[in-house]
């Protein structure tokens, strides 16, 4: 797995490529949780993620919530037709704002 | 070496031998210490260069030399050798020359001019240039036996020339060499037999341990192994398969003795070892036939029963290769005989022109399955009296029968403790399905489903050790397996999915993501489904606390059981491994 952060349009954009499983997904929490307290909203990109696993949605759900906390915005953008698979069989498909591109991510929250 | 006896011999007077007594005490220390030579030496040869130098020495000859007659008893070889021509590794044919003929006759011989003497070998002197006068010569031999000869060549005094006394003193002590030789070899040939039975010995301790160990007392299988010599060519075997049944084996190699042991330690070995990945008995004896009869020695076969045996259900399927009927004892006391459908191992490769050797099944519902040799039947229980089939039937039935080890080896003592050696080797074991009801069908089990049930076709098997960087290679094996059973690309990210999070469980939780173990995956393929099998071998694990989580608390973990059941037709715990572990059965069917 691999992850790149840059600021598009006032946002944190993190995005993701390859697998978060349990092998990986302390990496992705780690790099998700580094933008908290930033200020800026967080928009995860996992257009390139081929399979997360009930870890991978675990830091999502964490980050989520410290981002709450901390008072920022957090939208997953792009998502991958089997991490979207994932979300939905987690029910979580509704918990988290998910938009189909960093702009209309951009727009969700600001 | 015949006779097991140590001999003794007849020493002639002293006024036979025409001596004085001094002479004659100091012949018999010289008996003494010869025969005291050949009995502390571990080298023959030195004894006789000794003893050759004191005879030499005693009967005040210029040189001496000993020869015995060889394994084939066609030559006579010069063992030991002193004086002026050193002849040592001389090699004559047993009737050459005087010592020849001295064997040759059994008596011995003075040829005082030996340029007279016809029998004279003229082709020593002729290569060492000493010129020899007279010859004393005197046979060994114990009671008849012939050993070889001591032949002295001229006398120190009197002009060189032996004299009748002389010989009289040659015989005397050749009689006591004779006598110390055959003594040291016979103690020789008792060291060699002592050190060929300790290496059987060693042979008889490597073949018990390739019979399993006894299991648990709740241990559904015994068996029991009594060799007829040290080493058998007899054995048996059980140990549990990945998916919690239990294989078994009992074989009868053809023979006796080393060869047999040796083959029957093979054929275990390869059993084993195949068995745990191979688990059709007929596939496997088919694939075991191919290998003993490409490397067995000609003539020499196996006959054999392998099966496969499911605790959690009592189902059993089992090959015959031509071995004695195993027999099933019915809860209602009535016997079946399975009899061979198939020839011994090691007749002929392939000889079905199949890949596979023919099974049998059937449910031993809750009844006992026996499978033995031929010695526990032809076993003698009397004089000239077998146990039989009848007989044998009886022991099982007999009322009150005490639990299968006892009863086993009851069987085993009937026939070992009837005093005479045993004409074959025993060997017997049991499956008690009664046992495994009881102690592993609980109620809340016996509605599970069991390993039997998912009998299919084993598309992909792997295992791996349970750590997290393995699940990528687990999730590529399941997907591609996924695709070639047909399964929607939904499905099959489903499939990789749920296999993904149980693994996850076992790393996390039944080893406590410490990484010690493995993780193995049988990925089956049923017409109307696919089957995941997922083991671990680690402490069981209390299955009420594996539970999907509760969907309205958001927090992170605990997802991957829910995950599971969502995507997956039937998701079971089954009964615990007999040897331990976990094993999780996952059913995805396939949408006709």
């Amino acid at each position: 797995m691999q992850h790149e952060t840059s600021e598009k349009g006032g946002a944190l954009v993190i995005a993701f490529s390859g697998d978060i499983d349990l092998q990986t997904s302390p990496d992705a929490r780690k790099a998700l949780l580094a933008e908290v307290g930033k200020g800026s909203p967080i928009l995860a990109d996992l257009s390139g993620v081929g399979y997360i696993d009930s870890s991978g949605v675990a830091s999502l759900v964490e980050c989520l919530q410290s981002a709450k906390k901390s008072g920022q915005k957090f939208a997953l953008v792009s998502v991958s037709e089997s991490a979207l698979r994932v979300l939905q069989l987690a029910r979580l498909d509704r918990v988290f704002t998910i938009c189909d591109t960093i702009d209309d991510g951009i727009a969700a929250v600001s | 070496m015949a006779e097991g006896n140590l001999t003794t011999l007849e020493v002639p007077s002293g006024k036979d031998l025409g001596v004085s007594s001094s002479q004659i005490h100091s012949h018999l220390e010289l008996l003494a210490e010869m025969g005291q030579s050949f009995a502390s030496t571990g080298d023959l040869n030195e004894s006789l260069y000794k003893a050759v130098e004191r005879i030499t020495e005693s009967v005040d000859a210029e040189g001496g030399a000993l020869f015995l007659i060889d394994d084939t008893g066609a030559y006579l070889d010069c063992l030991a050798c002193v004086g002026p021509t050193e002849i040592t590794g001389l090699r004559l044919s047993h009737d050459q020359g005087i010592v020849g003929h001295s064997v040759q006759n059994n008596e011995g011989r003075i040829v005082r001019d030996v340029s007279k003497d016809p029998n004279f070998h003229q082709g020593v002197d002729e290569q060492t240039g000493h010129t020899t006068k007279s010859i004393l010569c005197a046979p060994m031999s114990v009671k008849g036996e012939r050993i070889g000869a001591i032949e002295l060549i001229n006398k120190r005094t009197n002009d060189g020339l032996f004299d009748s006394n002389d010989l009289n003193l040659l015989q005397v002590l050749a009689s006591s060499a004779a006598l110390a030789i055959l003594n040291a070899r016979m103690s020789a040939a008792l060291v060699e037999q002592e050190r060929v039975k300790r290496e059987l010995e060693l042979a008889a301790e490597i073949q018990r341990s390739l019979l399993p160990e006894d299991g648990d007392i709740d241990f559904p299988i015994k068996g029991v192994n009594l060799p007829a010599r040290t080493v058998s060519g007899d054995f048996y075997d059980f140990y549990p398969l990945d998916d919690g049944r239990i294989a078994f084996t009992l074989g009868d190699v053809s023979g006796k003795g080393m060869n047999a042991a040796l083959l029957m330690a093979k054929t275990a070995s390869l059993l084993r070892c195949l068995g745990k990945s191979i688990k059709e008995p007929g596939r496997l004896l088919a694939i075991v036939n191919d290998e003993i009869c490409e490397t067995a020695t000609r003539g020499m076969f196996v006959t054999l029963v392998h099966g496969v045996y499911d605790p959690a259900c009592g189902y059993v399927r089992l090959a015959n290769a031509g071995h004695e009927p195993p027999l099933i004892l019915s809860t209602d006391g009535t016997f079946k005989a399975i009899d061979a459908e198939a020839p011994p191992l090691g007749i002929a490769p392939s000889i079905l022109g199949e890949e596979s050797f023919p099974e049998t099944d059937f449910n031993l519902d809750d009844g006992k399955l026996f499978v033995f040799t031929d010695g526990v039947t032809e076993g003698y229980i009397a004089e000239n009296v077998e146990l039989g089939i009848d007989g044998l039937k009886d022991i099982l039935t007999a009322p009150d029968a005490p639990a299968m080890a006892e009863v086993l080896s009851s069987i085993a003592e009937k026939i070992g403790g009837f005093g005479n050696a045993l004409r074959d080797d025993v060997t017997i074991i049991g499956i008690d399905d009664e046992l495994a009801a009881h102690t592993l069908r609980t109620p809340d089990l016996n509605s599970k489903p069991s390993a039997t049930e998912l009998l299919g076709e084993e598309l992909m098997r792997l295992r791996v050790s349970a750590k997290a960087n393995r699940l990528r290679l687990i999730r590529n094996a399941v997907r591609e397996t996924s695709e070639f059973c047909g399964f929607s690309k939904t499905d099959v990210g489903d499939i990789v999915l749920a296999v993904d999070e149980a693994c996850q469980n076992v790393i996390r939780h039944a080893y406590g993501g410490k990484g010690i173990g493995d993780i193995s995956i049988e990925l089956r393929q049923r017409s109307d489904a696919m089957i995941v099998m997922i083991r671990d071998f680690a402490d069981p694990v209390d299955i009420s606390k594996v539970k999907p989580r509760d969907l309205d608390d958001i927090r992170p973990g605990g997802l991957g059981t829910h995950l599971i059941q969502e995507v997956m037709d039937e998701v079971d715990f089954l009964p615990p491994p007999i040897d331990g572990g976990n094993l999780l059965r996952l059913v995805k069917k396939i949408k006709g």
